[in-house]
């Protein structure tokens, strides 16, 4: 027993001995260049999420004033002039796609902000049952029935073009409504864009931590969630690739009625991109995610993984064509988008595992995924 | 030996315990595991809390024992990505407790029927719960015996630098040397901690320690009550006389006089004996069982459950899995968050049995959509201790044909060192 002390005393002796010799070394030769998360968060904040519900904010005040304008002047030139607002607003939204914590969270009965403004595919039944009976709530549970792709609706007619759109407005109802739509988006951008602007800013900076709860997590967690609904609900549930489909759901698109639903794809995968880089929407690169591998155990392996396959989605993207509705090229070339589809899936693990392991993040989301 | 040491143990666990109903509320709200309606799972709940308490008392002792020994043991089989190797451990300790005569000292019990109350007992009641507790420790120091914990420092290289917004401490943790120094602290504490609660002279400091790792690590890591049950559980270490001052004083502030004794404690029988010694033959034995698996343990996980095997990786993965419908050979894409919550989808995306039985999960819910032999493959990527995410298993097999048992399961794939 003595002997078998003398052992563990010596090497107990040992271990701190050259801990004390090592600690003594100078700091700066073993500890690893800092990484400050307040600066990747300042990053985000001031130069991606800031901006991005800034201009959000604008962009749906201008298409208030044009979707006003076409009701109190109802007009296929201020139809016009409403559908291209309506697409540079929406367009904007991708850019806050993936912000879905803090103010855009959910709150109560309120879910987050994406749910409340943006489902796809929106019930027209709903909507027109609302419009013709004239009672609706505008937060009840039918998100269907509301937010930007209610609006794209209202505004858009694949089939029937402009002149059907202008002739069912004539309808006073039809105004009303989609002014109320208008009115509830308008506010609802206006609280999360004010928040971040006023007092929320700050404490997303100063909630520094790694834990759940943290701005980290949080930013991260919806980012994952935000590439995960674009693969999967974007493109996996129209192109048919979903488990349980027996063939193609073209319908399904986000942005059906407008055909834009290409171009949302587009913006919102450079949105994606941008967060992980830390890149402003002008492309200024500064702090991001990228910056954070770095300086983690593991980090430039992942880095040059993720980098690559960025980039092969990028060329994947280029290939599909904007000149025709993504409803329509999945029904005749659906290869394209297949392809795409692979390489976004071949991605996935980068970004969720892998990222969360190294950085040492929780993935917290799920429950809100499957309604 | 005072008896009453295990009873203290019991308390002092209970104590934690009436806390942990909060984080068994996770327990419910799957839709794919057969769990009892929600008002039976919160009775089965409420049932632990007032067994737990009669236990702790001395009340219905051994039925009381018993009843919370069978309760505790089915919230944790429910759903095995819940599997915590604390709850395993609560899990033998109630076990075992059943056994003693725990209710003969201080109890409501011995109160009631004089007959039972007693002031000794036979030494092996503490020594199997020591025995249990040793295993632990030194097993959990024996796991972290290896190539990437003691030289590689990971998964703490991993870990600690996320820590780095902990007052006061979170600087150290993005120190390089940090991860090797709690390393090799860990290693020897875990393996030697018990031989220094055995002696009466390290036994203060030794203690010392307990308190200060655990509470460190709970600080760290989101382990649950695992530091307060180990800090409670290793008294049973401390003398005797620590025992009796500290019940002298809990009884005087309770008010308990201990009933006049007229009974020696029994001794225990001989089939008991043998029953403990099976019991920790295989309790040492079964550990070992990886050996047993040609492939990487920390890879498969063949052999991992059950053998006191903490903290010891980080390991993260991404599964997907495709359904095909033989008949017209179009593959669908399954999205797991429509039928896991995110906890089960990360534990079930490591473990190979996990995903089987996942897979044999799918296989049933798309049948009942109207699939006829529907194949299931599923593609996982794997990342182990932040090496490059590889694949786990053969992502063309199908899942559904394939059982699982004992054996070694041959469609994992191997890892590779790059």
């Amino acid at each position: 027993m003595s002997r078998l002390k003398a052992f563990f005393l010596s090497l107990i002796l040992i271990i701190s001995s050259s801990t004390i010799w090592l600690t003594s070394c100078s700091e700066s030769e073993i500890s690893k260049p800092d990484f400050d998360r307040t600066t990747m968060l300042q990053n985000m904040a001031d130069n991606l999420i800031k901006p991005a519900y800034s201009d959000l904010m604008n962009s749906v005040l201008a298409l208030q004033t044009a979707t006003t304008n076409f009701t109190e002047n109802t007009t296929s030139t201020t139809l016009k002039e409403a559908q291209l607002a309506w697409e540079a607003s929406y367009l904007d939204f991708q850019y806050t796609n993936a912000y879905n914590f803090g103010p855009a969270g959910p709150e109560g009965l309120q879910k987050a902000f994406i749910e409340e403004v943006a489902i796809f595919p929106v019930n027209a039944d709903k909507i027109e049952n609302a419009i013709s009976t004239g009672t609706y709530s505008l937060t009840d549970a039918n998100r269907d029935t509301r937010g930007f792709l209610a609006v794209e609706y209202l505004l858009f007619n694949v089939n029937e073009g402009s002149s059907s759109v202008v002739a069912k407005f004539e309808s006073a109802s039809r105004k009303k409504y989609l002014n109320d739509l208008m009115e509830n988006l308008r506010s609802r951008t206006e609280a999360i864009s004010t928040a971040w602007n006023t007092g929320f800013s700050a404490t997303f900076i100063a909630n520094n931590g790694t834990n759940v709860g943290s701005s980290t997590s949080a930013l991260y967690n919806e980012f994952l969630k935000s590439f995960e609904a674009l693969k999967n609900f974007k493109l996996g549930l129209p192109l048919g690739k979903i488990s349980g489909q027996t063939h193609t759901e073209p319908t399904k698109v986000e942005a059906y009625y407008s055909g834009k639903s290409i171009e949302m794809l587009k913006a919102h995968m450079q949105a994606l991109e941008n967060i992980w880089y830390g890149r402003s929407k002008s492309g200024i690169d500064g702090i991001g995610f990228e910056e954070y591998l770095q300086n983690v155990t593991g980090g430039e392996a992942l880095i040059s993984a993720t980098k690559m396959q960025l980039e092969n989605i990028s060329l994947a993207m280029d290939a599909v064509s904007t000149d025709s509705p993504l409803s329509v090229q999945i029904q005749n070339a659906p290869n394209t988008l297949d392809a795409l589809f692979t390489e976004l899936q071949k991605n996935t693990r980068y970004f969720k595992s892998d990222m969360s392991s190294l950085l040492g993040i929780a993935i917290t989301f799920s429950d809100a995924d499957g309604d | 030996m005072v008896l009453s040491t295990i009873r203290f143990m019991a308390l002092g666990w209970v104590g934690d315990h009436f806390i942990k109903p909060t984080f068994h509320f996770h327990y419910f709200g799957f839709e794919w595991v057969s769990v009892l309606p929600p008002f039976w799972m919160y009775a089965i709940h409420v049932m632990i809390i007032i067994t737990a308490f009669f236990v702790v008392i001395g009340l219905y002792f051994r039925a009381s024992a018993i009843l919370l020994f069978l309760l505790f043991t089915y919230t944790e089989l429910i759903d095995v990505t819940y599997y915590l190797n604390h709850y395993y451990f609560i899990t033998l300790v109630l076990f075992l407790l059943i056994f003693t005569p725990a209710h003969r000292h201080f109890s409501v019990d011995a109160k009631r029927n004089p007959v039972l109350a007693t002031d000794h007992t036979p030494r092996l009641w503490l020594f199997i719960f020591q025995l249990l507790l040793a295993i632990v420790y030194t097993y959990a120091g024996f796991a972290k015996i290896n190539y990437a914990w003691l030289i590689e420092a990971l998964p703490l290289k991993i870990w600690l630098p996320a820590n780095d917004t902990l007052p006061l401490m979170g600087k150290i943790f993005t120190w390089e040397i940090t991860p090797y120094v709690f390393s090799w602290f860990g290693m020897l504490y875990d393996c030697t901690i018990v031989w220094w609660l055995m002696n009466s002279r390290t036994r203060p400091w030794a203690y010392a320690t307990v308190i200060v790792f655990h509470i460190l690590t709970g600080l760290l890591f989101n382990i649950g009550v695992f530091p307060w049950v180990m800090i409670v559980a290793t008294l049973i270490f401390f003398s005797e006389q620590w025992h009796i001052t500290l019940l002298t004083k809990l009884k005087r502030w309770l008010r308990y006089t201990d009933p006049v004794i007229v009974n020696a404690p029994n001794r225990v029988s001989r089939p008991v004996l043998h029953f403990f010694a099976i019991f920790f033959v295989f309790q040492l034995l079964f550990p070992w069982r990886y050996i047993l698996y040609p492939s990487n343990l920390y890879w498969s996980e063949e052999g991992y459950r059950f053998s006191w095997r903490v903290m010891l990786m980080e390991k993260a993965g991404t599964a997907t899995f495709y359904v095909k419908d033989p008949s017209t050979n179009k593959e669908g894409m399954v999205v797991n968050s429509e039928f896991l919550n995110s906890h089960q989808e990360k534990q079930m995306a490591t473990q190979p049995d996990m995903i089987l039985q996942f897979a044999h999960y799918l296989q049933s819910y798309y049948e009942n959509q109207g699939i006829k032999n529907p194949s299931i493959r599923a593609e996982v990527y794997v990342t182990l201790n932040a090496q490059p995410s590889q694949l786990l298993i053969d992502p063309n097999i199908n899942l559904a044909v394939i059982k699982d048992n004992w054996k070694t399961k041959t469609w994992i794939l191997p890892i590779s060192n790059e």
